[in-house]
């Protein structure tokens, strides 16, 4: 009875609507005429009012340092002249703050060594800690889960310990893209196929895949990159016709996490790393996905990076009291991050 | 209205006529005997004193004379003589005169008119014809009596300029940053140091404070926005922008949040503006001027290398067309 109403009424409506002549019904405004909104203002709007509230004081710092030119390091490639390239680095005032090669500095883009590879990779250095927290040792199977554009591989294959490494990434350009990296960094004879396997399937199946394998794993999820959709607007994220995936981003990264936690065999370590700021990408994930990995019969305990957060305190500038895991904030006076990572340990 | 001003005027130069009798005539009069005493013995240890080769003539006691006529004393005659009488030529101790009377003429008192010609030695070379022109010059711009003493003791090289030059920048202030006269003379009067400034920087100053920090003429002359360099504004004016802390007005004139004065933020001196504006420690600022020179000196290389884009035109002629709106509407 309430389904025939219903129809009712939308006959009459469909009546009224087409007994207006069509001279005078109204036109529908031009999508162009709508004010334009640049997606870069309209992330650092957003920015304002969750990061305004989340980091009282400190926001306007970290604003100005996100909106500035942004420092580099420059990750040594063992695999070429390493010794020779650091020489030249410290030549530019560059500052090795690991003991095994990363400097800073404002860097020119590397060029191909004699021995065809490249000497040095320019990346975030905050974006190296969370590889560091991984702690690979000797021998150890190693998954990158969200691995493009390869900053973080080509940092966990400097070490030269890896057994196996298993890397993934969703989309197949940015596989090509990171096979590349790869291909310029690395000569051939250090990644066959049977010691990096390059992959490019949905992250989230790799639970069902390949359960209880490796020894760690790094979850390097998609995020709103804070410091690139403040300043870039192509790719943006903070497009209107792009609202839907990031509204969705939360869950999508509690699901790679809980994958990656099923990925890892009982005893293996997870980091989760993400460059944004935002609680609800960093620390709720974290929760979220232990609520949901106990559920399926795993549990993980969260491990405590406090001492190692205080060995690099003198480079990076790290948030006061953080809840869960470590936040690198970005600061005029160390320009790098924002970087989240939180380390994890499976149990069972 | 031109009755008014014309009366004006006259009052004016009555006024002139008046202190400029007052100031050659008090003289004479008063002058006792002990006085002259005074000044042919001052006029004798002088020129014992400085040089012996120097024969006196009749100009250099002249110029003692009168000197002393004028109210100064003698450790001032001493200072002023020091460099005239050891010139060669009668001319140059001439010109000496002449500028320490027109300064007196402008009812500066003594040690005031050390003070200038302390300041600025150069004006020694400049001829009394012309150093009357420029006074008259200022006046017509607008810097009455007071305000006009007051410019000249602050910055005595506006009467080392050419008419030309102080008369330019006037007008280029009028018409390129559609000024009005009053302001113009007060910009005169507070900052005088904008006539030696390059006209381009001068308009890409008001432009940046115009279009980016959305300021109209009057506050800039309020704020003082003429004493500062524009790399000084722009830096400031970013590392608010960029800690959220101003925002440019939108077309209705509208923020969001209540934007710092610019008097408060732009003349203060660094600490008070870190300290209460900005709220920022020393080495970010530090940091922040150090990006803000890479920045701009980044800006400036594209553009010398490719500076016939059509982008760039095209914002060039939309400043235009709007101040040309601007100036239609007055």
């Amino acid at each position: 009875m309430a389904a025939r109403t219903d129809t009712r009424i939308l006959l009459r409506k469909l009546g009224t609507i087409y007994s207006i002549p069509r001279r005078n019904r109204m036109k529908a405004k031009w999508a162009t005429s709508q004010p334009k909104f640049p997606s870069t203002s309209l992330a650092l709007q957003n920015f304002d009012m969750v990061y305004g509230t989340q980091l009282g004081d400190l926001w306007p710092s970290v604003r100005v340092s996100m909106l500035s030119e942004q420092k580099y390091g420059a990750l040594i490639n063992n695999f070429s002249e390493a010794a020779e390239v650091m020489e030249e680095l410290q030549l530019q005032g560059a500052l090795d703050f690991v003991y095994n090669g990363m400097v800073k500095s404002r860097f020119k883009p590397a060029r191909p060594h004699n021995s065809g590879t490249l000497g040095y990779y320019l990346m975030d250095a905050a974006s190296l800690l969370p590889v560091l927290a991984l702690d690979v040792q000797e021998g150890h199977t190693v998954l990158d889960l969200c691995a493009a554009p390869g900053g973080k591989t080509l940092a966990l294959l400097q070490t030269q310990a890896i057994g196996h490494l298993a890397v993934n990434d969703f989309s197949a350009s940015r596989t090509s893209r990171l096979r590349r990296v790869l291909q310029s960094y690395v000569p051939r004879e250090y990644w066959s196929e049977d010691t990096v396997q390059i992959t490019s399937c949905d992250g989230r199946k790799f639970g069902e895949l390949e359960r209880d394998t490796f020894d760690r794993v790094l979850v390097d999820v998609p995020c709103t990159t804070d410091r690139h959709s403040l300043l870039e607007e192509d790719n943006n994220i903070f497009k209107k016709t792009r609202m839907k995936e990031r509204q969705k981003l939360p869950l999508l990264q509690a699901q790679l996490l809980v994958a990656g936690l099923e990925a890892a065999r009982p005893g293996g370590e997870v980091v989760y790393s993400t460059c944004t700021l935002s609680q609800l990408q960093n620390e709720y994930v974290v929760e979220q996905a232990l609520h949901v990995a106990q559920e399926a019969g795993i549990t993980a305990h969260v491990q405590d990076l406090r001492a190692f957060a205080r060995l690099f305190a003198a480079t990076f500038h790290f948030a006061p009291n953080p809840r869960l895991g470590e936040l690198v904030l970005p600061h005029l006076t160390a320009n790098f991050g924002p970087i989240y990572f939180c380390k994890l340990r499976r149990t069972s | 209205m031109a009755a008014g001003i014309s009366g004006k005027l006259v009052l004016l130069w009555t006024f002139r006529g008046a202190r400029a009798h007052l100031c050659c005539g008090r003289n004479p009069f008063y002058l006792t005997l002990h006085d002259k005493q005074q000044t042919v013995s001052l006029y004798r240890s002088l020129c014992s004193r400085h040089d012996q080769n120097l024969e006196p003539t009749a100009v250099r006691e002249e110029m003692v004379g009168s000197l002393v006529n004028m109210g100064f004393t003698e450790p001032q005659v001493e200072q002023l003589t020091k460099g005239a009488l050891s010139s060669r030529t009668d001319r140059a101790v001439n010109q000496h005169l002449s500028t320490v009377s027109a300064l007196v003429a402008l009812g500066f008192n003594p040690s005031s008119v050390l003070k200038i010609l302390d300041k600025c030695p150069e004006l020694y070379r400049v001829k009394g014809v012309l150093l009357q022109q420029r006074v008259d010059n200022l006046r017509k711009l607008g810097l009455m009596e007071g305000s006009l003493q007051r410019v000249i003791s602050h910055y005595p090289q506006l009467l080392t300029l050419p008419l030309k030059r102080v008369n330019g920048v006037s007008r280029f202030l009028r018409e390129k940053c559609l000024l009005t006269v009053q302001q113009v003379t007060d910009i005169l009067r507070d900052s005088p140091s904008v006539v030696l400034e390059d006209t381009g920087r001068l308009e890409h100053r008001v432009q940046y404070a115009y279009f980016r920090m959305g300021i109209q003429q009057a506050e800039m002359v309020r704020s003082g926005l003429f004493r500062v360099s524009l790399e000084e504004v722009r830096c400031r004016h970013s590392f608010l922008e960029r800690r959220g802390l101003y925002q440019t007005p939108d077309k209705k004139g509208y923020t969001s949040i209540v934007n710092p004065k610019l008097k408060d933020f732009l003349t203060v001196p660094e600490d008070t503006f870190l300290r209460k504006v900005a709220l920022a420690t020393r080495e970010e600022f530090e940091v922040f001027r150090k990006l803000m020179e890479r920045e701009m000196q980044g800006e400036e290389e594209p553009e010398s290398s490719n500076s016939e884009e059509e982008d760039e035109d095209g914002y060039e002629s939309e400043d235009r067309r709007r101040m040309s709106y601007r100036r239609r509407k007055k």
